[in-house]
């Protein structure tokens, strides 16, 4: 048999290395975060061997034929709901969430797993040939696939994982071509929630600015004033979730609208990562140098705060890499999908990329102090199995389509 | 297809511009984080490899007014867990260890929850020495875990005290939440008595020792060389007022009772001794209170807690008299030479019975000397019930005396606008005559009754009754005293002359308390019972001494005994005696362990 082909015809070599560097540089600085912690010193060797696994999940998925994502795409959104549903019932409690299933030693989290299959269902209802995102039917079906997992979790109470599965139901949406009107009628209502929790001020500004994009799209009064008082009841129903969350996740929302306020409880995480970051400097401080890492002062920092052990111990030189490899990886995820004439295929990757994204960026928004402290890994980095195999499992879909894309073009 | 449908090139155009642009922002941020503002964040990392080390300040200790310590601080150990170090696990060893129950240290841990994690929590004071050493021998183990050495009040001059000096507890987290710049979780905090009025003066001022720590929090040295250390202030010395002497004496006499005394200084209003008994024992909230203990405290039907002394409003009883007399001297309506005839009682609607009667005829000199009910029956319709009243008032009833300790009752004296709310405009006016010998509805606590003494014995002036005089001077051992109110009656001398003739009779004459008469000491007195619908009445005396120049002035009430001059009168006469004839009375057996407890007084940390 003669070999006609070279590996990168078949083979996405750079996104599987930035994936594999990244992974590298994660398992580094959870060595370094649980150097002189007592508790998590098993977690280095946890996350190699967890590697080690979703290496063998990505490999699997990679040979699969690109059909079955299609096909698995509605009994594994079934499947995420039923343990969405379970993890409500006998959930083990950890921190506060009811978001983990005990098996022993690990634990596994069922709304890691639920990104999968709602990616697929929402890939799969989006290209089916008479559905018309235009009508209002078909974006009422959308948003009720992607926020019944959502509705699920922020019972358990997850805010995190709510605001990914938000930001990949507006990212398909849009990719599968929502005019700019229907983006307004999913969009503002957020915007309004989310700034009504700055205050009443903040409030009226936005209904404002709704009614002002009302006049702009000249739609008949009853329609206008449907979707004012949608924006309208946005704003209290937030209100209302508002009192209905965690204390610690109430208190989280306060102190970013305050960091200050409160510098020895939640504002301290905010404004010890921001030292840990920018005390990292230019070089960094050097691998296991870093006394905020090493003296602890962030809790956990393996999980959500890893990326201020990149930024104090390796620098900027250290953050900026990471960041390049993340961005390599997201052009390269668009390219793909974009180069694909299957809409279900490319829908898919558009949803495995705003994933990616949206917790890079709430991640390393957070950790920065761009935004509020919202408790979500970094993808491939952060100490987690769930959430690595759940990553490097989508990246096999990527990696797959890659290797067929030239049947779909 | 519409050209900005699926997956078009104005669509990739944008997702492509928002993830550019958003790493555009988070490298422009890390730019400006590490390498602009590099400098400040560094100088704050560094700033955190510094620990501060709570250095807890030496409580200001009591000194009685004979500069003798009466409560001082002695050291004891303290076991503490850093909550982010800790790991919960090692709580069911720990309260074997420390004798807790189970579930002990978790529940103050779940109780601070809100406060940072990193800071040390006092679990519990007071800890013997073979949990300290066990601390010790294990303490690699114990992530988080540790204890330190904290002084605790004691009480070296054998006074119990439990009303006057009161007691510290633990902060509550209202309290920390109002005074978060200098309290943390667990701090002791006055709670009763001077502690607790005092708090600000006697806690002094938290010291930092910064010590660096490495990157295993192992301390490797001082930051600075100590040059940033803020040391602890010691908490202000404060001089009480109280005779170590008169207050032991009154301690002592009341124990069998339940009862208060209460001894003043006329001149200056300064309280010698205040008692209310039964008392509880300080030391057990010293250290860690028993649950059993506490529960003892508020259960008991003696009610232990209860200061009687300030709190509890009596009828004054015949000791009233007196006020009644010195109304009706300054208003005019009587003189020394008006006289009352006494046939046994006073009839108004109905019968008065006058006890020990008929008197005869009286003026009001012997109408003390021998408590006659007749004649005070008549002289409150005389007076009239609003001047009556009105004069009380001025005496000092009826409202809060403003003692330094938190706890003070106003007592209860009517006037014409108390009964028509309660009858009518037409009221009876014979309720009158009970009032005009100190029974029903009037009601006096002990430390009014010993003001007004005291107001009368100086002649219708005093000050505030107050338990502390002043403070000393940190380095100096200055004096500096407290100011405290001035009470003027603008009662006339002369009707302070001629009750004072009185209760000089009621003494040293043919009174009703002669059992005190005396050579050496010329007391001057009022007996007093007051009617007890619930059970055997209750005795009460006033007085002062010597009368020619009075040094001292005493009330004393015992409940449920009977007659004042059988019970309340003899422990009035000991504590005169503790004062005045001190050099008299040998001293040295009462208080055995000063030595030890001068030494310890002092210690700092």
């Amino acid at each position: 048999m003669r070999i006609d082909y070279k590996l990168e015809d078949k083979f996405d070599l750079g996104l599987f290395l930035s994936f594999l560097i990244l992974f590298c540089i994660g398992l580094a600085a959870i060595y370094s975060a649980t150097y002189n912690n007592v508790v998590a010193a098993g977690n280095f060797h946890r996350q190699l061997y967890w590697g080690l696994a979703s290496l063998l999940v990505f490999f699997v998925i990679y040979y699969l034929p690109t059909t079955t994502f299609r096909m698995i795409s509605i009994p594994s959104y079934m499947i995420s709901l039923f343990f969405l549903l379970a993890v409500l019932v006998i959930g083990r409690r950890i921190m506060g969430h009811k978001s983990w299933f005990g098996f022993g030693s690990f634990g596994f989290q069922p709304s890691e797993f639920a990104k999968i299959g709602t990616i697929l269902c929402l890939a799969w209802f989006l290209s089916k040939k008479n559905v018309d995102i235009e009508t209002f039917k078909d974006i009422i079906i959308t948003l009720g696939i992607g926020l019944l997992p959502v509705g699920l979790i922020f019972l358990e109470p997850d805010m995190g994982t709510t605001f990914v599965y938000l930001g990949l139901i507006l990212v398909m949406l849009f990719w599968k071509g929502i005019s700019l009107f229907g983006l307004f009628i999913v969009l503002s209502p957020a915007i309004v929630a989310l700034s009504s929790l700055f205050g009443t001020v903040y409030f009226i500004v936005a209904l404002f600015l709704v009614i002002v994009g009302l006049v702009f799209f000249r739609k008949d009064l009853f329609f206008s004033g449907s979707i004012l008082a949608l924006n309208l009841g946005a704003g209290f129903f937030t209100e209302i979730v508002f009192n209905a969350l965690g204390s610690h996740q109430q208190k989280r929302i306060l102190t970013f609208i305050d960091p200050n306020s409160d510098p020895l409880g939640s504002g301290y995480n905010a404004i010890q990562a921001k030292v840990a970051i920018g005390s990292g400097g230019f070089f960094g401080k050097g691998f296991l140098a870093g006394n905020q890492t090493q003296l602890q002062f962030i809790p956990e920092q393996w999980t959500d705060f890893i990326y201020c052990v990149i930024g104090e111990e390796l620098g900027f030189i250290g953050s900026i890499f990471v960041l390049i490899l993340f961005l390599y990886m997201f052009l390269r995820i668009i390219k793909i999908a974009s180069s694909t004439k299957d809409e279900f295929i490319s829908l898919t990757l558009i949803g495995i990329f705003s994933v990616y994204f949206i917790h890079l960026f709430i991640n390393v928004g957070m950790v920065i102090g761009l935004i509020p402290v919202i408790g979500i890994p970094l993808p491939f980095v952060s100490y987690g199995g769930s959430s690595l195999v759940v990553n490097v499992f989508m990246l096999g879909i990527v990696a797959n389509v890659y290797r067929t894309r030239k049947n779909y073009t | 297809m519409r050209p900005e449908g699926f997956a078009s090139i104005p669509r990739k155009t944008i997702i492509y511009f928002i993830v550019v642009a958003s790493f555009g922002l988070f490298a422009f941020r890390l730019i400006q984080m590490q390498i602009i503002d590099h400098k400040s964040f560094d100088e704050k990392s560094a700033s955190n490899s510094i620990k501060p080390l709570e250095q807890v300040p030496l409580r200001g200790v009591f000194y009685d007014r004979n500069m003798e310590v009466i409560t001082g601080n002695s050291p004891a150990y303290t076991l503490r867990i850093t909550p982010s170090e800790y790991d919960k696990s090692l709580s069911r060893v720990l309260e074997t260890v420390i004798d807790a129950d189970s579930g002990f240290i978790d529940k103050i841990l779940y109780n601070n929850r809100y406060y940072s994690k990193y800071l040390p929590i006092r679990i519990k004071r007071g800890i013997d020495f073979k949990a300290v050493s066990w601390l010790e021998e294990n303490s690699e183990h114990l992530h988080g875990v540790d204890f330190i050495v904290e002084m605790q009040r004691d009480y070296p001059a054998g006074i119990i005290g439990s009303h006057l000096f009161g007691y510290e507890k633990e902060i509550s987290p209202d309290a920390l939440e109002k005074d978060k710049n200098y309290y943390s979780p667990g701090d002791y905090v006055g709670h009763s008595g001077i502690e607790k009025t005092y708090e600000k003066e006697l806690r002094g001022e938290k010291g930092f020792n910064y010590v660096l720590v490495d990157a295993k929090r192992k301390e490797t040295g001082k930051f600075k060389d100590g040059k940033m250390d803020k040391p602890s202030l010691k908490g202000r010395d404060l001089v009480l007022s109280i005779d170590a002497d008169v207050q032991r004496v009154a301690e002592d006499e009341l124990k069998k009772f339940r009862g208060a005394a209460v001894a003043i200084e006329p001149k200056t209003g300064e309280i010698l001794a205040l008692v209310s008994t039964p008392e509880f024992d300080l030391n057990q909230f010293s250290y860690v209170t028993t649950k059993e203990y506490l529960s003892d405290l508020y259960t008991s039907p003696d009610k232990p807690l209860f200061n009687r002394a300030t709190m509890s409003g009596k009828p004054a009883g015949s000791t009233f008299k007196i006020m009644a007399a010195i109304a009706a001297l300054d208003m005019g309506v009587i003189n020394e030479n008006t006289i009352i005839n006494c046939g046994g009682g006073f009839y108004f609607g109905r019968f008065f019975k006058c006890h020990g009667g008929p008197h005869g005829p009286l003026n009001v000199i012997h109408a003390i000397e021998k408590s006659c009910n007749t004649f005070f029956y008549n002289l409150i319709y005389r007076i009239g019930l609003d001047k009556w009243s009105e004069y009380a008032h001025r005496l000092g009833f009826g409202h809060k005396t403003g003692i330094d300790i938190s706890e003070d009752s106003p007592g209860l004296v009517p006037n014409s606008k108390y009964y028509e709310k309660i009858y009518g405009p037409n009221w009876p006016r014979s309720i009158m005559a009970s009032l005009g010998i100190g029974q029903g509805e009037v009601s006096a606590t002990p430390i009014q009754l010993a003001q007004f003494v005291a107001i009368v014995a100086n002649n219708g002036s005093t000050y505030t009754p107050h338990l502390v005089k002043g403070y000393l001077k940190e380095n100096t051992k200055e004096f500096i005293p407290y100011k405290f109110g001035e009470i003027k009656t603008g009662i006339s001398q002369r009707a302070f002359d001629i009750v004072k003739q009185g209760m000089v009779l009621v003494v040293q004459g043919a009174g009703t308390a002669t059992g005190l008469k005396g050579d050496e000491l010329k007391i001057a007195g009022k007996t007093g019972t007051a009617q007890n619908p619930h059970g055997k009445d209750h005795a009460l005396f006033i007085c002062f001494a010597p009368y020619d120049d009075p040094k001292i002035a005493i009330a004393v009430v015992v409940e449920n005994v009977g007659f004042g001059a059988t019970y309340a009168a003899p422990i009035a006469k000991k504590m005169v005696e503790a004062y005045l004839l001190k050099n008299k009375i040998k001293k040295g057996d009462i208080k055995k362990s000063i030595g030890i407890n001068d030494q310890l007084f002092g210690v700092s940390q």
